[in-house]
Order: C-alpha cells, then structure tokens, then sequence
C-alpha cells in the first residue's frame, strides 16, 4: 500500500490555512463584540434584566354637585395573554378560549396581532369576565399555558344609564387618536373617554400612570420587584349637575315623549331637555332621549352592539341632543326678532299690527299664513308673543329685508346663535343663522339660488327657514333675556380636586355682557309672562304656584311631523334657571314639552304641584 | 511492548486538549444551569456520565484497529440509513423535530451517530481511488449520500445535513477531487437550493431564523429574539467577562438553549473576549493535531478518516460559535465537546478514540 503523503500533505496545509481564517474571523468578531461594541452591549443587558411595567392609574371620580358619585371605579378581572408563553400553541389554545369567554377567535387573534407586539407583555383579551370564568380558566390552567387574569379598575356608574350623555363613555384607544399629539404618551390597548365628560376631562381625569421596575427572566417571570413608583390616580371632578334634578328630568322627557306618542304623534321617540343657571351657566340637568347605558362599554363593546346603537332605527342614543344637533327653533326665537326689532327701531311699543290669519306683503302670490287661521285681530308686540302671532314677526322680518341691512342676523349672533356656546363638551354643533354671505357659499353651484330673498328674512323671524339651533344656544340665550345682562358660558364642571381631595380648583368661566335697553327688556319680558298667564302655555301651566316665564315653539321641519319646543325661565320677577325642553316630532310646543318643563320646575324649587294629565296646544 | 512503546503510540497533545475542552465545557455546563434550581445537579451530573461513558466508548476505540472497519464501510452505511429511518417512526418529537429515539430513560440522537458512520463509510469508499475522483465516482458518492442527508433534513434537522455536507466536500477534497471538480458539485447544490427555497421545503421557522439573520432587527423579539440576546450576552462580557455563574443574561434565561446551542454566549458573557480565546485556542490545538495526525496516517483511510472528523469539528465550531455572535444563521448545532448532551458528546469522544487509534498505528 502506497502512502499517498505528498499529496495529503499539501492539503493539510490548506486544512490549517482554512481553520487559521475561519478562527480568527471569529476572533475579530469577538474583538469587535466585547471590546469595541461592550459599552452597547452591557447596555444592552442591563435593560434587559429589568424591565418596566407600567400600572394604569385609576381614572378619576365625577360628582354633582352635591357630591353624590356618579361614576367611581370597581376592581375587575380581565383575561390577558403573554404572547411568548403561547407562541406556538396558538391553535390550540385560543379556539379553546375563544368558547370559554363567547368571543370569536378572529377577534382574539386580532387583538393579540394588534396589541401583542412585545411578547413579555400581556395583551387584555376581555375585561370584566364573570368569576365562573375565573374558575374555570384557573381549573384547567395547563390547557391555557400564556393565559393569565389581571385585575384592573374599571368604570362603575352607580345611577347606571343617568346622565350618560354627560358623562360620556370610555373605550379602548384607536389607532386614530394614538397617532394624534393628544395621546402621544398612550400605548395600545389603554383607557380614554371617548365622549362626554370622560373624553373632555380625560386629560385630568386620567392620573398618572405608575411604573414598576421589575427583576424578570427571558420567559417573563417576574424575579423580584426593583423599584415600585405607584400610579397617581386621576383628578375627581365635582359637576354642576344635582342628581335630583337630572332623575326627573330625564323621567319628565320620557313621559313627555310617551304622552305625545298618546296624543297622536307616532313618530314622537326622541328629545331633549336642559336646565341652566341663568346668571353662572351651571347646567343642572342635561338629558337627551334615547339614552344608552355606559356600562356596556366597559366589557369592550361588541360589533352588533355598536351597530345597534348607531342606527336610524334606535333613533342614535349615542348623540347628545342638547349639543350635538341643531334645530329649527320655530316660535321660541320670536322674542329675539323682537328685540331685535324693538331696538332696531322696526317697531314700537305702542304699534298695533293687525292679523287676518293671512299675510301678503311680499305680494299676492307668495302668501303667507298665521297658525290661527281666523287671525288675531289687532295686536301689539306683547301680544304678538304670548299668542305667538306670526303675523307680527312676518312685518318685523319683513321690514329688516326691505332696510337691507342684516340687523337682524346680527341680534341673533349678539344672543350666541351660530356659534359654539364653549360649553365642556366634545364637538359641539355651532348651529346657523343664514344670510346672504350663508346662501351664496351654501348654493355656490346654483347661481339662481344664491339670491337672498324676502321669504328667507321672513322665515328667520319666526324661528325657520335656515335657521338652526342647539337647545343649549337656546338655553342660553333665554338665560340672557332672563339676567338681562350677559350671555353666561354653560359648563357642567365646577370644581375639580386632587385624588387625595386636598387640592381644589374652581373652574372659572368667562361670561360675555350683552347690552339691551331695559325698555325693551321690559316688554320682551312681558310677553314671555302673558305665554304663561293667558297665551299659548296657559293650559299647561294652570294652577302652578311658581312664576314662569316663558315660549312655546312648534317648528316645521320638511317631511317630519312637527318639533315640538317650550323655553321659559323662573322665577319671572328674579330669574335663576332656564329650563328648555325639545321633542322630535312631538307636536305643540305647549302641551307635552311645557308640561315636562313645569314637572323640572317643581323639583328645582320644591314645591308641591298636581300636574295636569293632559293639555293640548294648537299654536306654533 | 514495553512502557516508553505505548506511551510514543498515545498522542498526548490530543489527549491533554480534549481534557482541558471537557473540564472546560463541564464548567460551562454547570454555570449555564445553575439557575433552573432544581434540574442544575442533574444538568451536571448527567453530562459527567455523559462523558465517562464517552471515554469507555474512545478507548475502545483506540484500542480497536481502524483498518478493520474498511471491510464493513457499507454496513456503516446501512447502519446510518436504518437508523435515521427508524427516527422517522418512532422518533419522539421534540421542539417541533423528530430526532431522538427513546432508549429505556434516555434519548439517542441517531443523526449524531450517523456523522461518523458515514465518514467511516467515504473514508473506505474514497481511500480505494488512489488515481483521483472520476465523474461516475462523483455521482455514485453523491447519489447515496443524499438519502441520509435528506432523511436528516427531513426531522428536520438543517444542522446536521449540513453538518454531513461540508464532511463530504472535505473528504472528497482530501481525496484528491480537483478544484474544478468541487466547484462543479458546488453550483448544482447551489441549484438545488434554489429549489428547495422555491419549493417551500424548508420549515417555516428555518425560513424565520434565516432571514433574522439576515434581518435581526427586522423582529427583535420574534425569531431574532435568540440571536440578538446571544449578541447582547457576548458582547456585554467585555474584555475579561462578568465572572463565572455572573452571567446575567444566562442567569435571567433571556438567552434561549443556553447549556446547548447556545453555550458559547454563555462562555463570552462569564469569560468575556479572554475566556473565549482560551475556548477558540484549544478548538485550534485540537483541530490542528487532527491535521497533523491525517499527514502521519500511514494509509489513506486513516487519513480520511481524520480529514472527515477534523472537518466535522471544524464545521461544527465555526458554525455554532458563529451563531452565537451573529455572523450565522441559527441552525442548531452543538459545540463539539462544550454543549450539553449525550449523543453529541459521545460521538465526538468516539472520534477522539479514532483519531488515536490512526496515531497510534502510524509506522505498522
């Protein structure tokens, strides 16, 4: 046998060669590694070995005004899942899960996609599970390797569905308002108000989150706790809103829609009532029918839920009617085109208008009709409010077209119609006062259209046309007549103190001063008593030992049975709140909406009172 | 035969190195899994019997001659493929692989055993082809060497195919292949590669842990995750090492199969740059009398013999040392004499035992 050891030789050479370089790229490597890059590295590793876990901080306590808690915290337990303990198992786990909490496995697969992106942290996969869960889950841990309970603090609202739409609900945050400025220190999966008070205040109520430096291992096991600076929770808000006052008057406008329904007005199933302190703004109720419950987004809302309460047929119980819609006010804006027209000098107090039932200034062929169709005779402008003759503001709107001027578009700005009231809500409607600069912009495409004609004038004097309003811009506005001397900034926060209640801050809010003669005043005033006393709200308010001042309003609106509107304020002589009621489709403003107002009434200066059972108005 | 005979037939360089790498890898061991509280004893004790075992098995091996196993290269070959087989059916699935078969308590590792027998197997094929490789030489070794390497592949254990490819071109090439002729085979493995990609033949998971190499940021705590906490360990042991059972990293287990795969992290984050040089050091002395026993080898199946083993060490080293500091794929493949486990550990004690046995029978 020949030794081949030439050959062989030469080749182990080239084997040494090979394993030298192969050896001392690993040694560069290695040099680079841990000398050149070591400060990184151990970097690196310290941050490694802890890690910091943020607590939630428990969101803070809303009161009203009387410090009855309207909506506190309660501990509940949410099933999370550590994305690195499951990995792997997916399939099998979650179908599993899914059946125990009745969620659907896209769903959960979807959060944990979302959500699950550090794999040492666990993602919530349902808040608030039943303690039958809990069992079950803690059981048969082995079949749920990465499944674990948390307990967190979760809204609880002890008045259930009360003031909803003032409190507005919570949820998790979107993907929308993460990437915004505002939330730019949330992460995923975390709390924010969503609307009301939770959403207006969150940046108060929601605390400061507190951190946890914790000892763990790769696999997420916590070893010992470093550093535990506790979660500061968020400030507690006081309302202006008395819980008495908020029960009846949301029992006042339920029974007011449901008597209208009675009456004849089917479609009648939506409305609104508020009530204001005339001089500060306070609001004291503020209900808006239908309601919803917020506790059911407490659990996470589910996608039919959410559709449910999105939908024409429920009539949207999400919007708050108070602020977030506008409306045709209708004869509840006549003592604005009367003060206008009283200072504008359009009329006087002495001049007697005279009512056929039939109006044709603008000419014979465009006529126009009073509500009473067998006219009232002569009247002057008290009269002209309290029998809410249309007549009367026909010739006052009329004569502002013919000046050509805007004066009165411009008394209605003066009482904050068009324009947010700055009240502490989220988007609230800014209404609209049309005029011409309006009606060209709003039919830039039809040049015909653009015309401002002398029915468009004529329409806004009696509280219609184009005209719309929220009912807090009423309320406000009436709020004005009713002091005389200000347009007040309607608010639902009073004061707002530290967790702990040691620091507290009352809110202050601005008023604007408005300047109307008091002549004026005076007689504007009068008609909204003579309402009450003799006109079109004299049935409703018949033996009521209080008194009232106030406006009834039935306004048109195209293709819908009429709103129905009555705002008033009381007492006549010293004013202190305004109460304005609307109901979509509910008929006369002085039957049920008055009714409903006379009912707040009675509960704000507790008196005794027998309401009538049922008091029809024809009026407008 | 007297004393100073058998002492010139035992090569004691070898010897001293594989004890220092044991001493070594045992410490490393032990460190590693010093934190699982309860099973760390057990990690220790296991491997000690591990290695008793495997120094029974390498002085047999010495002893034996080597020149026998030439008779029965086909055997080693049957062998290997009935093993691997019966890994297919009553292989006991572990982390998603079918690789060990239950022996009573213990698990065996078939595609570990099936290294050596196939180098024993080319070592006698190729030691007959005294005059160079020829084409049809190229396509018979290739065509049954794929069987074992695909049934490897298959467990799926990318490791060890790879592992028995890089052993054949090392073989083939100390056979005498030309250059030209490795290039050759090169590019049409190159080829089948593409479609083995293309074919989507690769586990989910080994396209994950490729392309976090390629992309370890890409995912840092998906499948980059071991890569970048192995880098993190390594490169925070610093010039001298945070201390024996200091590792933090490894204490904490952030670095994923630390007394296995990824004991090498562990040796840089303890020992630091030096520790790690001492290790490579030692890897380079033994590879090194691996080469030069292959030159003193008296025939050609011992040297191929040793050329097969060295390279299987070779290979191993770079590629699991290589993982562990980011300059690999993670394939899974243990470090020859350092990683936990009884398969791996007494393999490569039996190819200590072999290359003795070739030293020791250089001048018969």
């Amino acid at each position: 046998m020949t030794r081949p050891i030439e050959k062989i030789q030469l080749r182990a050479a080239i084997f040494g060669l090979i394993t030298f370089v192969a050896f001392m790229i690993i040694l560069s490597r290695l040099w680079f590694l841990q000398v050149l890059a070591y400060g990184k590295y151990i970097e690196l590793a310290n941050n490694n070995r802890i890690r910091v876990i943020s607590t939630s901080a428990p969101r803070g306590l809303i009161y009203d005004r009387n410090r009855n808690v309207l909506v506190r915290n309660r501990p509940s337990i949410s099933v999370t899942i550590t994305p690195l303990s499951l990995r792997g198992k997916e399939n099998e786990v979650l179908p599993k899960l899914a059946k125990v909490l009745g969620e659907e496995v896209k769903v959960i697969k979807e959060n944990l996609k979302k959500k699950g992106t550090d794999p040492l942290r666990p993602v919530v996969i349902k808040r608030d599970v039943s303690k039958e869960i809990v069992a079950y889950l803690k059981e048969h841990q082995a079949d749920f390797p990465g499944v674990d309970i948390e307990i967190e603090a979760v809204r609880d609202y002890p008045y259930t569905n009360l003031a909803a739409h003032i409190l507005g609900y919570i949820g998790e945050i979107s993907d929308k308002e993460l990437s915004s400025e505002e939330f730019s220190d949330y992460s995923l999966g975390e709390i924010v108000g969503k609307t009301g008070i939770e959403s207006e205040y969150n940046y108060l109520l929601r605390g400061a989150k507190g951190e946890k430096k914790i000892e763990v291992n790769a696999v997420g096991h916590p070893l010992r706790v470093l550093e535990d600076k506790e979660a500061i929770p968020g400030y507690n808000l006081k309302l202006t809103i008395n819980v008495k006052t908020q029960i009846i008057a949301e029992e006042a406008l339920w029974e007011a829609i449901e008597t209208a329904r009675r009456q004849g007005y089917k479609n009648a199933a939506a409305g609104c009532a508020v009530v204001l302190d005339v001089n500060n703004g306070e609001i004291y109720a503020l209900a808006s029918y239908p309601t919803y419950d917020p506790g059911t987004f407490v659990r996470g809302i589910s996608t039919s839920e959410w559709k449910k309460l999105n939908e024409k047929s429920s009539n949207f119980p999400l919007i708050n009617r108070v602020v977030n819609a506008s409306y045709a006010p209708g004869s509840t804006f006549k003592p604005f085109t009367a003060i206008a027209g009283l200072s504008e000098k359009k009329v006087s107090s002495t001049f007697k208008f005279f009512c056929t039932g039939k109006w044709t200034e603008m000419g014979e062929k465009w006529p126009k009709r009073c509500w009473e169709r067998s006219g009232h005779g002569q009247v002057n402008i008290v009269e002209g409010i309290s029998h809410s003759c249309d007549v009367v503001f026909y010739e006052i709107g009329y004569k502002f077209y013919k000046d050509k001027s805007e004066k009165l578009q411009e008394w209605a700005h003066y009482f904050g119609f068009g324009s947010p009231t700055g009240i502490d809500l989220p988007s609230e409607k800014e209404g609209r006062v049309p005029d011409k600069a309006w009606k060209k912009s709003f039919f830039r495409r039809d040049s015909k259209s653009q015309i401002w004609l002398p029915g468009d004038n004529v329409n806004l004097a009696i509280g219609q046309g184009d005209l719309l309003v929220t009912p807090l811009q009423l309320a406000v506005a009436y709020s004005a007549i009713a002091n005389g001397n200000s347009i007040p900034t309607p608010h639902l926060v009073k004061s707002v103190s530290s967790y702990n209640e040691q620091v507290e801050r009352k809110l202050n809010t601005p008023k604007k001063s408005i300047n109307i003669s008091s002549s004026v005043l005076k007689l504007v005033r009068e008609g909204l008593r003579k309402v009450v006393t003799e006109g079109t709200a004299r049935n409703a308010f018949s033996g009521f030992s209080l008194a009232v001042s106030g406006k009834t309003g039935t306004a048109e609106v195209k293709g819908k049975d009429d709103f129905a509107w009555f705002a008033c304020y009381a007492p006549s002589d010293s004013p202190r709140y305004v109460v304005v009621v609307m109901i979509e489709q509910g008929g006369h403003g002085g039957s049920c909406p008055a009714i409903a107002a006379r009912k707040i009434l009675t509960q704000m200066f507790g008196i005794s009172d027998r309401v009538p059972e049922i008091v029809t108005d024809v009026s407008r | 035969m007297d004393v100073i005979k058998i002492i010139r037939k035992v090569d004691f360089g070898l010897l001293v190195t594989v004890f220092l790498l044991l001493c070594f890898g045992v410490l490393m061991v032990y460190s590693a899994t010093l934190s699982e509280a309860k099973e760390g004893a057990s990690y220790l004790t296991r491997q000690l019997i591990w290695i008793l075992l495997g120094v029974v098995v390498l002085v047999v091996a010495a002893l034996f001659d080597y020149n026998w196993l030439k008779h029965y290269s086909f055997v080693f070959y049957l062998l290997s493929v009935i093993l691997l087989l019966v890994v297919v059916f009553v292989g006991r699935w572990v982390l998603g692989a079918q690789r060990w078969i239950p022996i009573g308590p213990f698990q065996f590792q078939p595609s570990e055993f099936s290294k050596i027998f196939l180098i024993l197997f080319l070592a006698s094929y190729l030691s007959d082809k005294e005059g160079g490789l020829k084409n049809k030489d190229f396509i018979y070794i290739f065509t049954l060497m794929a069987l074992p390497i695909l049934l490897v592949f298959a467990q799926p254990d990318l490791g060890t195919s790879l592992v028995l490819i890089a052993i054949l071109f090392g073989m083939i090439f100390a056979a005498g292949a030309t250059p030209k002729q490795i290039l050759t085979v090169f590019l049409i493995g190159l080829t089948l590669c593409f479609f083995v990609f293309h074919f989507k033949l690769l586990e989910e998971y080994q396209i994950r842990r490729f392309l976090a190499f390629l992309y370890p940021d890409l995912d840092p705590l998906g499948a980059g995750y071991s890569l970048t906490q192995a880098k993190i360990a390594v490169g925070s042991g610093g010039f001298l090492g945070k201390g024996l059972f200091r590792g933090t990293q490894t204490n904490l287990q952030f670095i994923p199969f630390h007394h296995t795969d990824f004991i090498f992290a562990v040796v840089g984050e303890e020992l630091g740059f030096l520790g790690a040089l001492i290790l490579i050091g030692l890897f380079f002395a033994l590879i090194m009398r691996g080469v030069r026993i292959a030159t003193l080898s008296k025939n050609m199946f011992g040297s191929l013999i040793v050329v097969g083993i060295v390279f299987m060490w070779l290979f191993q080293i770079f590629v699991n040392i290589g993982m562990n500091i980011g300059l690999m794929p993670i394939t899974g493949i243990p470090l020859p004499f350092i990683s936990y486990g009884g398969s791996s550990m007494i393999v490569h004690l039996i190819a200590v035992g072999l290359l003795l046995s070739v030293y020791a029978r250089r001048f018969i």
